[in-house]
């Protein structure tokens, strides 16, 4: 209907036909799939700024530009104290940092697309074009016509304010950046200020935000856990496969660590702590030991029927590593999680493993241990001590992050994180 | 909780009342090491500014008044010190560059005329820095249509073909060439009692060189496009508001160290050129030749080097400075990590700006000294207006978190800077204006 830059120069009149021009809208985000205006503030001249609820609008008038109102004059001239936290068209949404959903970037709200439906006034979509610049810029003298508009329509936007607080607090959003997956997250928090990034993060659930964690640039990752309140980031924490959260702790420097640590509920603890035991150049430094691991004496069946409950958790779930117990964890063999299903039910284990296991010492560099996952084309290859207690794996992941050139980290697609 | 950072490579945490040495945990750099780690932004964005049009005119300043304006360089060390320190902690306590927040705060218009300038300001300064290649690649028996253009080759490889981290340490050794400057001071001998003097009693002269020369200085000290570099490269080094404390030491070290090279340029100018009676050096490439005579023939080889090793540092970060101002204020991708497909604006800006500046640098017989003068004289309007921003900016409520919001004494020192930033750009544009008419009072 209108563009929110040409809507500004509209004229706000009552009916006893005092003149005001009109400086923003106040919106209500919380209001359905698009928001709507709840407040119109206006300015007169050698008069303090005033507002009005929208049901003193009487009509709009595109024709002769004007918002028609009940009295301007018997408005209180004094603006909501909570303007603060309210979200304003110009002053909030105009040229803010907007989440575009479908191609999974920020953009630039260079205008607004405002529509009236049953006397109200609806954010419809945000005109992304660089014409909507210019158009803003000629002060509609250029930049007309639809073919210089590119809408972006509302529902597939999320707005963010910038402010991880402003999330905490419950204030509305759209929570629409749910739709998505944690990678295509992770790349949106890559890119946007590290601000948005946090608030982004409080926006969605917990385990969506750890998975999003997971896969984030280290840098970046340490940078916005770092704004989340001290709650939240240790949900996620929990959450987190105990590699990647020795990895951000370690990030996070010693001082964070002790903290989260010792809040960390067990058996993450345990795990955590595990690989923090190890220097980070070196294969325990770079493994995983959150695994799937079953007892030679067991037959198949018996097998599946130990891995059964740890199956949900690990992000590793390739191999199962067969030990001679529990307590001692010796490693055995190695099955596939595919050996074991087609596997007879009644087959001993130790019948069917893969016996000749290529296996890697803890505190070998880790650059040697990852060439050796490349070499033997596996999914990973076990860490065990001297004396062959399995302690964690390497995963090709983990390996090919230590091989690459640095330049493509960003890029590296990891399969089971 | 006892918590030992001191062992490396690991450290002691106390978990649940056992003490465990974590060498999966990286105790933090200390000492020195923990000062070099923070070295960066503010030094790269600093001495970006002693570059082919800072030599010249320093080399005037020395030449012509030997150490009487170093006192111009004190009052301007606190300033560009103040002015990136803020730049820096706008970055981190925003994680959003500059002109994006001019965008934000101040709209589209505020935003789209600071980039224009930007840009017009910037390719200019980028054309003189190709200009110092020349001529430095020229002390050395090297034809500037060869030197020029591999320099534009390897400036745009370096960016595009390396990572950030990479490209700054390429920056920062760079700029070791500037160590040879004590080197060149140490040969010439100054008078000491003369430096300082020069140095702790200001003297202003009713002479119009004088004054025009004391613009020039505080124009070519503090350009704009320090602190766009300042603010985006905190942002891109991923600074946030709570690790904020040592990266001050960046950008005060980063000014204290860039003006300290200045003073050095003025003074070694001073020993020779002023003692010896030559007053006017119109290029750095004339001052370079008036120092062989004097120092020999080493001189002018240290003389070569420090100039060549500015203007590279400049011509990679004047470009990127200026591709990233652009980027941020419309929303463009941006980052050096990035590749063409995935940030063509960025990277296309910055190629351009290369390619033309080096293009241009190779015209015959152009006009430096005019270009020179007319690209300070931008830059010097931009400025104020950029301090402006910066200011009222870092004292926005909805932006900056109290604790990282000036302090009145800040405030003070800031807008003061911005009355004598501001009057010597005004002077300097006044004369410009009045000189069109043949009425100008400077020079």
């Amino acid at each position: 209907m209108v563009m929110f830059s040409e809507l500004r120069s509209f004229q706000v009149r009552d009916e006893q036909n005092h003149a005001a021009a009109l400086s923003d809208l106040v919106l209500d985000l919380g209001a359905g799939e698009y928001p709507v205006a709840t407040y119109l503030l206006f300015r007169r001249p050698g008069q303090p700024a005033g507002e009005l609820p929208w049901t003193a609008v009487r009509s709009i008038d595109l024709d002769h530009r004007r918002i028609v109102v009940t009295d301007l004059q018997g408005t209180r001239g004094d603006v909501r104290a909570n303007l603060q936290q309210a979200v304003l068209l110009h002053r909030d949404v105009m040229d803010a940092l907007i989440i575009d959903l479908p191609s999974r970037q920020s953009m630039r709200a260079n205008d607004l697309w405002i529509e009236e439906l049953e006397g109200r006034l609806l954010l419809r979509a945000a005109d992304i074009s660089p014409w909507a610049v210019i158009r803003r810029l000629g002060r509609g003298l250029l930049g007309h016509g639809a073919s210089n508009r590119k809408l972006l329509d509302w529902r597939d936007v999320e707005f963010l304010r910038g402010d991880p607080l402003a999330a905490r607090q419950g204030r509305d959003y759209h929570h629409r950046v749910a739709r998505l997956q944690p990678p295509e997250i992770a790349r949106l928090l890559d890119a946007v200020p590290y601000l948005h990034a946090a608030e982004l993060l409080t926006l969605i659930s917990d385990d969506l935000a750890a998975d999003t964690l997971e896969v984030m640039q280290p840098a970046r990752q340490v940078q916005v856990f770092e704004e989340l309140d001290d709650d939240q980031q240790l949900r996620l924490l929990q959450l987190m496969a105990p590699d990647n959260a020795a990895d951000l702790l370690n990030g996070l420097g010693p001082e964070a660590a002790v903290v989260l640590l010792n809040a960390l509920r067990e058996p993450m603890r345990s795990l955590v702590v595990e690989l923090l035991s190890y220097p980070t150049d070196t294969a325990g430094g770079i493994m995983t030991n959150d695994l799937l691991v079953a007892v030679a004496d067991l037959d198949v069946a018996g097998a599946r029927q130990a891995i059964r409950p740890d199956l949900i958790r690990p992000d590793f779930d390739y191999y199962v590593y067969i030990v001679d117990s529990l307590e001692t964890r010796r490693l055995q063999g190695v099955l596939t999680l595919r050996d074991l299903l087609v596997a007879d039910d009644h087959a001993p284990v130790r019948d069917v493993m893969r016996k000749t296991i290529v296996s890697l010492q803890p505190l070998m560099p880790a650059i040697r241990a990852a060439r050796a996952v490349a070499e033997q084309h596996l999914a990973a290859l076990p860490v065990v001590t001297p004396d062959g207690r399995l302690l964690g794996a390497v995963t090709a992941d983990s390996a090919l992050v230590q091989i690459e050139p640095r330049s493509l980290s960003s890029d590296t697609p990891r399969i089971f994180t | 909780v006892t918590l030992n950072t001191t062992a490396r490579p690991g450290v002691r945490l106390a978990i649940r009342g056992r003490i465990l040495r974590l060498p999966g945990i990286t105790a933090p750099r200390s000492g020195v090491l923990a000062l070099l780690s923070i070295l960066g932004p503010g030094l790269i964005a600093a001495t970006a500014g002693d570059d082919a049009g800072g030599i010249a005119t320093y080399s005037q300043v020395g030449a012509r008044y030997g150490y009487d304006l170093l006192w111009v360089l004190v009052i301007i060390t606190v300033t560009l010190a103040l002015v990136q320190e803020m730049c820096a902690r706008l970055g981190a306590a925003t994680g959003r560059g500059l002109l994006e927040l001019v965008r934000e705060r101040f709209g589209i218009a505020w935003a789209l005329f600071a980039v224009v300038v930007v840009l017009i300001a910037n390719g200019g300064v980028i054309i003189t820095e190709f200009l110092g290649i020349g001529a430095a690649a020229e002390l050395f028996g090297v034809s500037r249509y060869l030197a020029v253009p591999a320099a534009a080759l390897v400036v745009w490889y370096f960016v595009i073909g390396g990572s950030y981290s990479s490209v700054e340490k390429v920056f920062l050794l760079m700029a070791l060439a500037f160590l040879t400057y004590p080197v060149a001071v140490v040969l010439a001998r100054p008078d000491l009692g003369g430096v300082a003097r020069g140095t702790f009693v200001p003297s202003l002269r009713a002479d119009p060189n004088y004054l025009s020369l004391l613009v020039a200085l505080i124009g070519t000290t503090v350009t704009p496009y320090m602190q766009l570099f300042q603010q985006s490269s905190v942002v891109e080094k991923g600074v946030a508001r709570r690790h904020y404390g040592p990266e001050r030491a960046d950008a005060y070290f980063g000014a204290v160290f860039s003006n300290v090279i200045a003073a050095l340029i003025v003074i070694a100018a001073g020993a020779t050129l002023h003692v010896a009676g030559i007053t006017d050096v119109q290029t750095a490439e004339d001052a370079a030749r008036a120092l062989e005579p004097i120092a020999g023939t080493a001189a002018q080889v240290v003389f070569g080097i420090g100039l060549l090793g500015a203007s590279m540092l400049a011509a990679g970060v004047l470009p990127l400075a200026t591709s990233y101002s652009v980027s941020e204020a419309f929303g463009f991708r941006k980052g050096v990590n990035l590749d063409f497909r995935r940030a063509p604006i960025f990277i296309g800006i910055f190629s351009v700006l290369v390619f033309i500046g080096a293009g241009v640098a190779l015209i015959p017989d152009v006009p430096t000294i005019a270009l020179l003068v007319g690209i300070q004289t931008l830059n010097g309007v931009l400025l104020p207006v950029i301090l402006v921003f910066i200011l009222l900016l870092v004292n926005d409520r909805h932006l900056v978190v109290e604790s990282m919001r000036n302090s009145r004494v800040y405030n003070i020192l800031g807008w003061g800077s911005v009355v004598l930033v501001g009057g010597a750009a005004g002077a300097l544009v006044l004369d410009q204006v009045l000189g069109l008419f043949g009425l100008g009072f400077l020079s």
